[in-house]
């Protein structure tokens, strides 16, 4: 097995005789080494919530942007390497803006996870005949949050190009004890806030760090205000609710 | 027939656009190519509250000359396969004909694939706005089309939006393009948007008191059309043969077709 | 010996005679056809009740004159299409060109000539190819100088006749006729097949009357037509093609009384 593995790891475009990409499995490992980043989706609209790794007192803790707007209805929390991020929601920010101006609607959130995963295998060449762009898969996972006709949306984008809707999920490091939490305390009848609570609690339950205001990071997608981060304000509001223990 | 013959004389009734076909004897004698041609034929459109008719005569013209009595102005969009099954949205193509089909399998293609794409049938709204992106790809060598989109909106409303050349659209309650377009327009304004009509005995001069436009019910809209084309078939050369119209509502796109003069 | 550099390595004049310099020269950029050369007239089709009828004169003129008079303007492409082509002749060639790598394309799939094999080509797929070709070609400025009609049977084995022009236009109508037919040759086809329904009623001998008829019309009155012609009957049996036809019953009786034509010179 480990022989095959160091066979057939190194060409990204080639499978290993069992059927098995051994790039793109292991670019869902550098997932598990990425911060936590949850998603909640309610009947009033989505909450993304992300851990952010204060590596040092000195580190300006609002230069960490982990959650990221692509469109007003639209938004994304992600784990793993973030530069890898920028390129995928920079292609989700030109595909829904394309779409507005095209068909002068906005773009279903479904779509948009499908346009992200469009990118994902783009290391080799396109369907289309494009050229490949990238020389490894992505190496980062992403929880897409928006609001379009059909209401509130939760999905999970992977290197691989796959997607899944979620009602609720957790990627990166802590993800296997927080799904876990979530998979307890998720319900259809959440409301916003219940939702923001269970985000911030399975958080601080994966988190190394003691959960303050300044180590989180929530946002929301709703039918009326769209994607929001919170502010400071409004993030250290949310942590007092938290109950203490 | 011109085009065929070189130094032939320049046949024809003039074209409803302003450019003629360059056809002046030069030194050096140059015939070059023209590449847009005027198939005559003139269509309609009126949007009602929970309908939308669309209409246009299928005379096709080359000058004097007709070339069939029968080619279709009127295009179903999206739905399903080469007949599309199931669609909602009807366009109605008049000008050069060869542009109007390019035009139309394009715009179907598009609306098509959305469905593939997005999960879900493409709006009037949405197909209105990548229609007029369409025509405006080809700004500097336009489709020489009059093209009018119906269809019903998100809350069931009748819906046309109309074009000019290069894609520049409007949502309105009725528009005639084409060939007699000038001799329908007014009326449907009178009879539709009741424009100078007013109120009997509200007075003259500042007192009198218009007729408040409202929506008509789809027998009188029906009847308003056929009344439209029969007067602009004995009023303009390039109108007549027959009539095909398209009824959108809730439950689909009912056909018609009925005869014009044939003189 | 001349003694100017520009002339050495040249061959001598007072030999060779004075230097040609228009051999050689860059040469000028390709020019797209701004017209056609060497031309066909009038193609005329009608449909009756179990197919179509189609004929051409077997002229190309050049500008007036009747250059080449034994050109065939009818092509078969298969067992139930006949192509007619009007206009110039050097792009009909090209066209033929490129319908043989079409047909030769199609007939790994299909036998052509295998009636039980009818999932090939019928004669409005013919029709579509062509008119998608001549359609790209005028926008690109390119255009192919013709007009054709494309006859046979569709799908369904119901009768099939579309026109296509250098624009891309297209149309279908139970007769069509192209340059002077669709002026002079129309009216006589219309008489007897006014609409779609009225071809039920024609039989094959009244098609191929009406289009004798209109090819001996097109005779006396288009100067650049001839009494050789080629016709062709495409029905469920296949294509009967005959590419060298004459006039018959012709009557220059009325010539008679046109003051310059006959006898009556002045």
């Amino acid at each position: 097995m480990f022989i095959a593995r160091s066979e057939y790891d190194r060409g990204i475009n080639t499978f290993s005789p069992e059927g098995r990409l051994f790039q793109v499995e292991y670019s869902l490992e550098a997932i598990k080494l990425g911060s936590t980043a949850i998603g909640v989706s309610t009947s009033e609209g989505v909450i993304l919530g992300v851990e952010k790794r204060v590596t040092s007192t000195l580190l300006e803790t609002s230069s960490v942007e982990k959650i990221v707007e692509i469109d007003r209805h639209i938004g994304c929390a992600m784990s793993g390497l973030q530069a890898d991020a920028r390129s995928m929601v920079e292609h989700a920010r030109v595909q829904s803006q394309n779409h507005a101006f095209h068909y002068n609607e906005p773009l279903r959130v479904e779509s948009c996870t499908q346009a992200i995963c469009d990118l994902a295998l783009r290391f080799g060449e396109g369907a289309d005949g494009e050229e490949s762009i990238m020389s490894r898969p992505f190496g980062v996972a992403l929880l897409i949050a928006g609001y379009d006709e059909d209401g509130p949306s939760l999905y999970h984008a992977e290197p691989s190009g796959t997607f899944y809707r979620y009602d609720a999920k957790a990627i990166g490091s802590g993800s296997e004890g927080a799904q876990a939490e979530l998979q307890n305390e998720f319900h259809k009848s959440l409301t916003l806030p219940e939702a923001e609570q269970l985000v911030l609690k399975t958080l601080k339950q994966v988190m190394e760090e003691k959960l303050d205001s300044k180590n989180v990071q929530l946002a929301s997608v709703t039918k009326d205000k769209g994607f929001r981060i919170y502010s400071d304000e409004e993030m250290a509001e949310v942590v007092s609710r938290l109950p203490t223990n | 027939m011109a085009s065929i013959l070189p130094g032939a004389p320049q046949e024809g009734i003039g074209y409803s656009f302003s450019q003629a076909a360059p056809n002046a004897a030069s030194e050096p004698r140059q015939h070059s190519f023209y590449p847009y041609s005027d198939n005559g034929g003139t269509s309609l459109g009126i949007s009602g509250t929970d309908f939308t008719i669309m209409a246009a005569d299928t005379r096709n013209v080359s000058g004097y000359s007709i070339n069939t009595r029968y080619s279709p102005r009127l295009y179903l969009i999206g739905g399903e396969g080469p007949e599309n099954k199931g669609a909602r949205i009807v366009l109605s193509v008049v000008g050069f004909t060869a542009d109007g089909s390019a035009l139309k399998e394009r715009l179907d293609n598009i609306v098509k694939m959305y469905k593939y794409h997005h999960g879900k049938p493409m709006s009037v709204s949405a197909c209105a706005q990548r229609l007029s992106h369409l025509l405006y790809s080809k700004r500097f060598f336009p489709f020489y089309v009059s093209a009018i989109l119906g269809g019903l909106d998100e809350e069931g409303k009748g819906a046309l939006y109309s074009y000019d050349y290069v894609g520049s659209y409007e949502r309105e309650q009725c528009r005639s393009a084409g060939a007699a377009s000038s001799l329908i327009m007014p009326f449907l304004d009178n009879q539709v948007n009741f424009k100078n009509q007013y109120q009997p005995g509200s007075g003259t001069g500042h007192n009198l008191q218009a007729v408040v436009a409202e929506p008509l019910p789809r027998e009188r809209v029906t009847q308003l059309v056929r009344d439209a084309f029969t007067s602009a078939v004995e009023r303009h050369i390039e109108v007549g043969d027959g009539l095909q119209m398209m009824i959108i509502t809730k439950d689909g796109v009912q056909e018609k077709y009925v005869e014009l003069k044939k003189d | 010996m001349n003694h100017f550099p520009e002339t050495w390595g040249r061959p001598r004049d007072d030999v060779y005679g004075p230097y040609n310099h228009g051999y050689l020269q860059a040469p000028a950029p390709n020019q797209h056809t701004q017209s056609p050369i060497v031309t066909g007239t009038s193609v005329v089709a009608i449909k009756f009740k179990d197919g179509v009828v189609i004929a051409t004169d077997n002229l190309a003129s050049y500008g007036s004159l009747a250059r080449f008079t034994d050109v065939k303007r009818l092509r078969k492409f298969n067992e139930r299409t006949v192509i007619g082509f009007g206009g110039d002749i050097s792009d009909m060639q090209h066209l033929d060109r490129l319908l043989n790598s079409l047909s030769i394309k199609e007939n790994y799939q299909h036998d052509a000539t295998d009636e039980e094999d009818t999932d090939g080509f019928s004669a409005d797929n013919v029709h579509t190819y062509l008119s998608k070709v001549m359609y790209a070609r005028r926008t690109k400025f390119d255009p192919l100088w013709n007009h054709m009609l494309v006859a046979g049977l569709d799908s369904d084995d119901e009768p099939f006749l579309a026109s296509v022009d250098l624009l891309g236009t297209t149309f279908s109508s139970p007769s069509l006729a192209t340059g002077y037919g669709a002026h002079l040759a129309q009216p006589i086809m219309r008489k007897v097949v006014p609409d779609e329904d009225a071809v039920d009623q024609v039989t094959e001998e009244q098609a191929v009357k009406v289009i004798k008829e209109c090819m001996k019309v097109l005779f006396y009155r288009d100067a650049r037509s001839l009494d050789n012609y080629s016709i062709a009957v495409i029905k469920k049996e296949g294509v009967n093609l005959k590419l060298d036809e004459k006039l018959e019953n012709q009557s220059w009786q009325f010539a008679e009384r046109i003051r310059g034509y006959g006898t009556q010179v002045n």
